[in-house]
């Protein structure tokens, strides 16, 4: 890597980043309130520290000695060292909601591992992983033949996979290759039949909708995974997309008019809105469950997505008894799940995760649900490594049950 | 006072300000410029005024972020931004941007409260919330934080500076010329009028100290007397557009 590609990377922090690392007084009031930084204890894992790291290696090319007697050297250790902190983030954004300054902070470590995958720092699981995606247009590197597969384990009648519908539903990698998330795609396709909706699958033509790419700092190919998709959606005249995935929801919706440069032609609905949506025209109408069900907030879809009240409301049409963790909303505690952080420290993902599940049980509660794959992944593999004894379930598969469709 | 004290007092009231300033405007336009020419944010988000001034007003002035994770932290935080305003507030009395006869219409006894009692509290406040917050990052550096010398360097400079203040209400006025209670930093624009005249070494000493910390300000973190209020209003627009 020649030096001026060194100082271009580098030269990657927008004006409204750099203010934010040069404003950054290193108060440690984000450090324990992040969930790597509270189960690791590393230094290097604190958000703040990992904005000193950022801001000394701009100087390094960047700064006002750099600019009188030239740049200083990035050495491998100092690239390391970035990528050490860059990607022991969940990507939760909790930093930016205790931040006394409201920095954008999940945009600006999205930049951090921007400027490390530029410096050739990204650590091998997620090189990896990017590699996958490359191949297969799926994070886990498997036939996309096999996209579809959940439907072959189940009992639906009709999975549609039309040229042409008003609404389509878009599974996402975590939902459709990862066994423990088939019921999900299960629970949405049944919803999505039992309403007669005009709805399609887009089988393999759906690609991954980038967001592991933009985890690990890949912005150019996550463009590509952007443009393809909505190519697809529209020359099928769909109107809604409806994804049960929270980084998938995140991505469409806020992600990619930035990087296509424009608004999308068609509205993006977590299912959880469309269900909402259902609901309260009385079309769907479940009973309600006697167990005590808690809700967790996915990161990417509250405080990153925007979605706080409507999980809610879809809950408090399955359960009379249902409660809150402690930090939730827009306050939520991360539960590990994040960031790709399962690639780069397991470890700490089910330490993370121990304490919502930890709490979950302190407060009684013998479901604990969410709204996205990631999490309920984190959640099986967690409550599976502590011993930890209550149900795991997405909040659609809740609906379906409730519905007794599944 | 010997020759050569005298005259390094006196440059520090006579030829230094020009100094002050000079590298003050310079630091604006190096900080300007850094930021200018940083890449545009192509994920820009339009400012939604309402929003960005509600998170202003609640998350710089009132630090309520802060209040929500941890209160005692928060007051500490309260207290020596009061110290700082009260503190540039009094000293704009001195340059005669107000008087004290501004308080005599709720009475003698609270003008004499406000222009005399009130500042010396307030300096001790001051100080202590200082001493605090460079004890806070000691504390915590190198397992919480990992401070850059410029963190310090504010801090230190800023703990200086309000030391020698507070150092020349502690130490009795001298008897010196009438004069001197005009202190005149640049002819016709700043001048400094004293009604009690302090120790003039700590007087000068601070005067100095002052103007190390004027020149420090846009080269340092105390730009996020600004840039912070332009941060949280970013933030305001942002929960503004995710409607949260």
């Amino acid at each position: 890597m020649t030096s001026k590609d060194v100082k271009e990377a580098l030269g990657k922090f927008t004006r409204r980043q750099l203010m934010e690392l040069d404003t950054c007084a290193h108060c440690a009031l984000c450090t324990e309130h992040c969930p790597v930084y509270a189960e690791t204890e590393e230094p290097g894992h604190a958000p703040g520290v990992r904005s000193s790291k950022a801001v000394k290696l701009y100087d390094k090319q960047h700064g006002l000695r750099a600019r009188i007697l030239g740049p200083r050297p990035v050495t491998d250790e100092d690239v390391e060292d970035l990528s050490d902190s860059a990607f022991n983030c969940t990507f939760c954004g909790r930093c930016m909601e205790v931040c006394p300054f409201g920095f954008q902070t999940h945009e600006l470590w999205s930049k951090v591992r921007e400027v490390v995958h530029d410096l050739d720092g990204t650590p091998r699981n997620v090189e990896m992983l990017e590699g996958m995606l490359d191949e297969s247009k799926n994070p886990y590197g498997l036939d996309p033949d096999s996209r579809l597969d959940w439907a072959d384990f189940t009992d639906l009648d009709e999975i549609p996979e039309k040229e042409e519908a008003e609404v389509a539903y878009f599974v996402g990698c975590t939902t459709a290759f990862k066994g423990a998330n088939h019921e999900v795609a299960f629970a949405t396709a049944s919803i999505l039949n039992t309403l007669n909706e005009d709805w399609t699958l887009l089988g393999e033509d759906e690609w991954c909708c980038g967001s592991p790419l933009l985890l690990a700092g890949d912005e150019h190919s996550a463009k590509e995974y952007a443009r393809h998709n909505v190519e697809v959606l529209e020359s099928r005249g769909v109107k809604r997309l409806i994804t049960g995935c929270s980084g998938c929801y995140r991505v469409f919706k806020w992600e990619y008019p930035k990087l296509l440069g424009h608004e999308l032609k068609f509205e993006v609905l977590h299912t959880l809105e469309y269900i909402l949506e259902k609901l309260e025209s009385g079309d769907l109408k479940p009973e309600k469950t006697d167990e005590r069900v808690i809700y967790h907030d996915p990161c990417e879809l509250s405080r990153l997505g925007g979605l706080i009240a409507e999980p809610r409301k879809v809950l408090a049409c399955l359960a009379d008894d249902w409660v809150e963790f402690a930090e939730h909303g827009i306050d939520v505690r991360c539960c590990g799940g994040g960031g790709l952080l399962q690639a780069s420290n397991n470890e700490a993902r089910l330490a993370i995760v121990k304490k919502r599940l930890d709490e979950a049980k302190l407060l009684g509660a013998e479901v604990i649900t969410s709204a996205c794959p990631s999490c309920k992944l984190t959640f099986m593999d967690g409550a599976r490594e502590h011993g930890v004894e209550i149900e795991v379930l997405d909040l659609v598969e809740l609906v379906a049950k409730q519905l007794d469709i599944l | 006072m010997n020759g050569a004290l005298s005259a390094l007092y006196s440059f520090f009231v006579t030829k230094l300000p020009y100094v002050t300033i000079a590298v003050f405007l310079l630091g604006v336009a190096y900080r300007l410029q850094r930021w200018l020419s940083a890449p545009k944010d192509p994920k820009g988000q339009p400012l939604h005024w309402p929003s960005a001034l509600k998170y202003a007003v609640l998350d710089v002035v009132l630090f309520r972020k802060t209040y929500k994770t941890d209160k005692p932290m928060w007051l500490v935080l309260v207290l020596f931004h009061v110290g700082t305003g009260g503190i540039l507030f009094g000293h704009m009395r001195g340059f005669h941007l107000w008087s004290a006869s501004m308080f005599e219409v709720l009475g003698h006894g609270f003008a004499e409260f406000m222009v005399h009692t009130l500042p010396v509290y307030m300096g001790w406040m001051f100080l202590a919330t200082q001493v605090y917050l460079l004890y806070r990052r000691v504390r915590l550096e190198g397992r919480q934080l990992q401070s850059l010398a410029n963190d310090y360097g504010a801090l230190v400079i800023l703990l200086i500076t309000s030391i020698l203040g507070q150092g020349m209400r502690i130490f009795p006025p001298e008897a010196i010329p009438p004069e001197t209670y005009s202190v005149v930093f640049i002819p016709g624009f700043i001048v400094l009028h004293l009604e009690k005249v302090p120790s003039h070494h700590w007087f000068f000493w601070h005067v100095l100290f002052t103007q190390l910390l004027v020149m420090y300000l846009p080269w340092s973190k105390l730009v996020h007397a600004i840039s912070g209020v332009a941060t949280s209003a970013l933030y305001g627009s942002r929960r503004r557009k995710y409607d949260l």
